[in-house]
């Protein structure tokens, strides 16, 4: 569970480099990575999980994440639906390793660790699995370029990446995704999913993008949405209040915090 | 005369007409198709078929095929490498929608504080001591212990649901293939509805395959037997022929689908079809011997206004007792009755009209030898000595009777209603292997649900579910109880210590199990528990599995199920399949006694009218329920259970077995009123028309006969079940009512 790294990683644009037409398929998915990182971010995000039959779920949070070193620390609270109200979630985002997650129920009182290793599993409970939430280490794909699209009336880049093996391909329950970069601002539009049978899985699309931070030229997408084409499940994040940098010094982003 | 005229003069165009307007109906036997799925016998507007449909629609149909894999132990490294691939490649065919093996099954539980959602088979193990592990771990997982693998190791189930609009052949060819494509040493069986179901038509369309030729070639030879002529076998035979492309293509005409059921009514037509016709040829046979001097013209002629009255009184009472048919609650016996009457109807104008008419167009034959005074057959010296015994000792025979009766009518208080579906296959049908399996170790093949209505994450409607599944559990007949109370159980224990106020406990509040669920959903699939409770968490299942589908245990759990129910503040509903056989069972005796009376008093009226007397009604009733006496005593004897297709036999039964009584009784009346005493009227009715009658009995029971070699066992039963009750109404009308006669000497017999 990578949450805030998600949001940083997928979220945020890209800055404003002058398009080159020789870049490879690797480079552009290097710079749409490297430069959507920041150290500091706190939000309130609703996520809106809908059933083929058009009922919902809505999980509404608030968050703050912090880059501490080599590691992202993130600490979120449920303020909605009311049953979940106060749950309280820490996320520690291991570059090398597993991450660690504990979860506060307040109404038990109690703190729990949560095991995850599995990238393919669901993120609570939506269509975005772990593994659509961050940024994936570079080495464990293989990126080709294929020809430019044009998605919203922009020009994008169509870069495929694949994993270098099968376990990884298995780990993250995908063989293929296809990510549509604008080749104006490097801004992520559009990403396909295939499953591991290379069919279409998932559709997700990225919209309403801003500059959140001027000196840096950093961008972030309001809404992201997720289609499962195989089961007609949707899942929506909208970003609703954003505020770049983060007032939490490290002592907050600690269990016993958690619980408070 | 007029109307052997019109048949004479018509002849051609009844001959034409007749085969034209058989193969005009039987041409829409190519639009024929089979329904094989067994739900469609219960009635849509039954309570828990109305509910269990609304379940299957809410939660998804669960029509799954069961794959089951047996070895000394399943935990071998080989046995789960093999279930793994087959898991693996299974999971991938865009024929298959949801997968449940050992490694996709959940194992929830607490390490150190934290809670760990892994499949129940995380890692295959390399040596003893892992595998030892491994069992250890499984036994302790109420997710997968006698769930998805047995108690003692030896068999594990591979469950896969298909995807939308696939059909049986489609999922089983698939999962044939991926078996296949793995293979290994252990024992392979299939189950699960959808093998039911292609077993089922695989049967039906055998059935089809196999008994009509053979049941065909046997009446050719009891024919050929009965009559040494060839117009003697080929026109009954061609009846035969032609109420059966009637029958079977009224089905697709009408617009209903093949049956089991409607295995029996190319089968009855071959038994009762040519009933009428070998009437015909028999008094063509015996003027043609007697009267050397008459022209066929004037045989034929004879023929037919001399057999017109009794071979309608035949037909229609016949007609009338299988009509007794759609007093029943499932609408295949219902359309049986239906196809079967108008089959009957058919063959019966053909006897009268289409024979007749061809025999005027033939040569007189060589008369038969059998017709010869001086020759006794075996057949004539058997009702010889039945005669001379009724007229001897008639008292004796009807106390005899009386005895037999009694005994007999004890033994209905024994008989049985079946109404589980596996039992009609017999024990050593793969079907019949699986189901036992799944019965004995995996908690039962068939379900009874209960739907709960609300705000379901709400403590009270969340402990009422963990109550049914408390008090059902160990319940006798119950194998396995679960829904969502128990996997928030497993939560409870996987996130608190024991000892702890919340461990293994459905927790006091809303908030507290919505954590629990919030919590489970950080780590598991979303789709873990689509099949306990919906979406929105209004609505939620209890499955209960059972292992012991009889009626009797049956019965109980219903009765405890509603006994918890009553008590709910919340909407809920029960339904599942067993519960609709349950219920079936229940209509199958209310459907059996309303045709039984129905069919008795029908045939009672018809006797009545044609004798013009009320006691020739009652007199003409007791062969039948003496039959049906025998029939149900010797089934409650016995141990034979009521079943879907047993439960139709005392229709068909007595509209065919009521046959003999009125041909008896026709012709004993003539010769009393010829002048001959009660005792001498008998001896030469028995002597005449009784060997018409054995004759006619016997190729009834002929015809039922290949039923032996029927696939389904409740079939089979059925075969040997008609043939006890036809013989049944034999003896009766040839032993009990010459017997009554001679006792009572009723007046209606002296009125002509």
């Amino acid at each position: 569970m990578k949450n805030l790294l998600i949001l940083t990683g997928l979220l945020l644009g890209v800055m404003v480099i002058n398009a080159q037409s020789s870049l490879t398929a690797k480079q552009i998915a290097e710079k749409a990575k490297d430069i959507s990182e920041v150290d500091a971010l706190e939000m309130v995000s609703t996520l809106t999980i809908i059933d083929a039959k058009g009922r919902e779920r809505v999980r509404k949070t608030s968050s703050a994440s912090k880059k501490f070193g080599e590691q992202t620390k993130t600490l979120m609270k449920f303020l909605a639906p009311a049953d979940v109200k106060g749950t309280g979630m820490l996320i520690y985002d291991n570059e090398e390793s597993n991450d660690d997650m504990w979860i506060y129920m307040p109404a038990l009182r109690k703190t729990r660790r949560i095991v995850s290793s599995d990238k393919s599993k669901s993120f609570m409970g939506s269509e975005f699995a772990n593994s659509d939430m961050s940024i994936p280490s570079m080495s464990d794909f293989n990126y080709t370029l294929g020809k430019n699209q044009v998605i919203d009336g922009q020009e994008c880049y169509e870069v495929i990446s694949t994993p270098v093996n099968e376990d990884i391909a298995d780990e993250n329950g995908s063989a293929k995704r296809i990510t549509y970069i604008s080749v104006d601002k490097f801004l992520t539009l559009k990403q396909l999913v295939y499953d591991l049978d290379e069919d279409l899985w998932k559709e997700m699309t990225y919209s309403g993008y801003y500059l959140i931070d001027t000196v840096n030229k950093k961008y972030m997408a309001k809404k992201m949405e997720v289609k499962n084409v195989q089961n007609d499940r949707r899942s929506i994040m909208t970003m609703d209040k954003v505020q770049l940098g983060s007032s939490l010094t490290e002592s907050h982003f600690t269990t016993s915090y958690l619980e408070k | 005369m007029k109307l052997a005229n019109f048949i004479e003069r018509f002849k051609l165009w009844i001959i034409l007409g007749s085969i034209l307007f058989s193969l005009a109906i039987g041409v829409a036997m190519k639009d024929a198709s089979v329904d094989s799925n067994l739900k469609n016998f219960i009635p849509k507007e039954l309570p828990s078929r109305i509910n269990t449909d609304r379940m299957e629609e809410i939660f998804g149909a669960s029509d799954p095929v069961m794959i089951l894999l047996k070895s000394d132990d399943v935990l071998n490294r080989e046995t789960l490498l093999r279930i793994k691939r087959i898991t693996k490649s299974l999971n991938r065919k865009e024929e298959v929608s949801k997968m449940a093996s050992l490694f996709t099954s959940k194992d929830i539980k607490g390490i150190d504080g934290a809670m760990v959602v892994d499949p129940a088979v995380k890692k295959i193990p390399r040596n003893d001591e892992q595998k030892e592990a491994l069992r250890n771990t499984l036994k302790n997982n109420t997710l997968a212990y006698g769930m998805i693998v047995s108690e003692n190791f030896k068999y594990t189930g591979i469950v896969v649901t298909p995807a939308k609009g696939i059909n049986d052949q489609q999922l089983t060819a698939v999962v044939e293939a991926a078996l296949e494509e793995f293979p290994g040493e252990e024992e392979v069986l299939y189950g699960g509805v959808p093998y039911i179901r292609k077993f089922i038509e695989q049967d039906i369309n055998k059935d089809f395959g196999m008994l009509m030729p053979i049941a065909l070639i046997i009446m050719l030879f009891f024919l050929y037997f009965s009559f040494r002529e060839k117009r003697g076998v080929l026109l009954p035979f061609s009846v035969v022929i032609l109420s059966i492309i009637i029958a079977m293509g009224l089905i697709p005409l009408i617009g209903w689908k093949v049956t089991m059921l409607s295995v029996l009514a190319p089968i009855m037509m071959i038994a009762i079809a040519n009933n009428y016709g070998i009437h015909y040829i028999a008094r063509y046979q015996e003027l043609n011997a007697k009267h050397p001097n008459m022209s066929m013209s004037d045989i034929v002629k004879n023929t037919i206004s001399h057999l017109k009255a009794p071979t309608l009184m035949a037909g229609l009472t016949t007609v009338v007792g299988i009509l007794g048919l759609l007093s029943h609650i499932m609408k295949p016996a219902r359309q049986l009755g239906v196809v079967a009457a108008l089959g009957v109807v058919f063959a019966l104008l053909l006897s009268m009209f289409f024979i007749p008419a061809f025999l005027f167009y033939l040569k007189k034959g060589k008369p038969v030898a059998s017709f010869s005074e001086d020759k006794k057959s075996f057949l004539s010296s058997v009702l010889n000595a039945i005669a001379d015994m009724v007229v001897k000792a008639p008292k004796a025979i009807l106390i005899i009777t009386a005895i037999v009766a009694l005994v007999a009518g004890m033994g209905i208080f024994k008989i049985k209603v079946d109404s589980d579906s596996a039992n009609m296959f017999p024990a050593d049908h793969p079907v019949k292997i699986s189901t036992n399996v799944i019965n004995e170790e995996f908690g039962g093949s068939l379900n009874i649900n209960i739907m709960v209505e609300g705000d379901i994450k709400d403590p009270v409607i969340m402990k009422a579910m963990d109550k049914v599944e408390q008090e059902l559990d160990g319940f006798k007949g119950v194998g396995d109880v679960f829904s969502i109370a128990s996997a928030l159980k497993e939560m409870s224990k996987a996130i608190n210590e024991p000892g702890d106020a919340f461990y293994n406990k459905i927790p006091d509040t809303r908030e507290a199990i919505a954590q629990y669920l919030e919590l489970y959903s950080m780590n598991g699939d979303p789709e873990d528990f689509e099949q306990m409770v919906n979406f929105d968490y209004t609505q939620a299942i209890v499955n209960v599995r059972v292992s012991d589908a009889s009626q009797e245990t049956t019965k109980a759990i219903v009765a405890k199920v509603n006994e918890i129910t009553e008590g709910f503040k919340f909407d809920n509903s029960v339904g599942g399949y067993l519960l609709m056989q349950y219920d079936l069972a229940r209509f199958i005796v209310q459907g059996q006694t309303n045709s039984l009376i129905f069919a008795v008093l029908a045939i009672a009226i018809m006797i009545g009218i044609i004798f013009r007397s009320f006691w020739a009604a009652f007199i003409g009733s007791i062969p039948l329920l003496m039959a049906d006496l025998l029939l149900f005593g010797t089934m409650g004897y016995a141990g034979i259970k009521l079943d879907t297709s047993t439960a139709m036999l005392s229709s068909i039964m007595i509209g065919i077995g009521v046959d003999y009584t009125i041909h008896f009784m026709h012709r004993y009346r003539h010769q009393l009123s010829t002048g001959h005493t009660p005792a001498e009227s008998v001896k030469i009715t028995l002597n005449s028309t009784g060997r018409g009658i054995v004759l006619n009995a016997f190729s009834v029971m002929i015809g039922f006969c290949v039923l032996f070699i029927s696939a389904f066992l409740s079939l089979k039963l059925f075969g040997f079940l008609i043939i006890f009750s036809i013989l049944s109404c034999l003896l009766s009308a040839i032993i009990i009512i010459p017997a009554l006669a001679i006792v009572f000497k009723p007046k209606f017999f002296n009125k002509i």
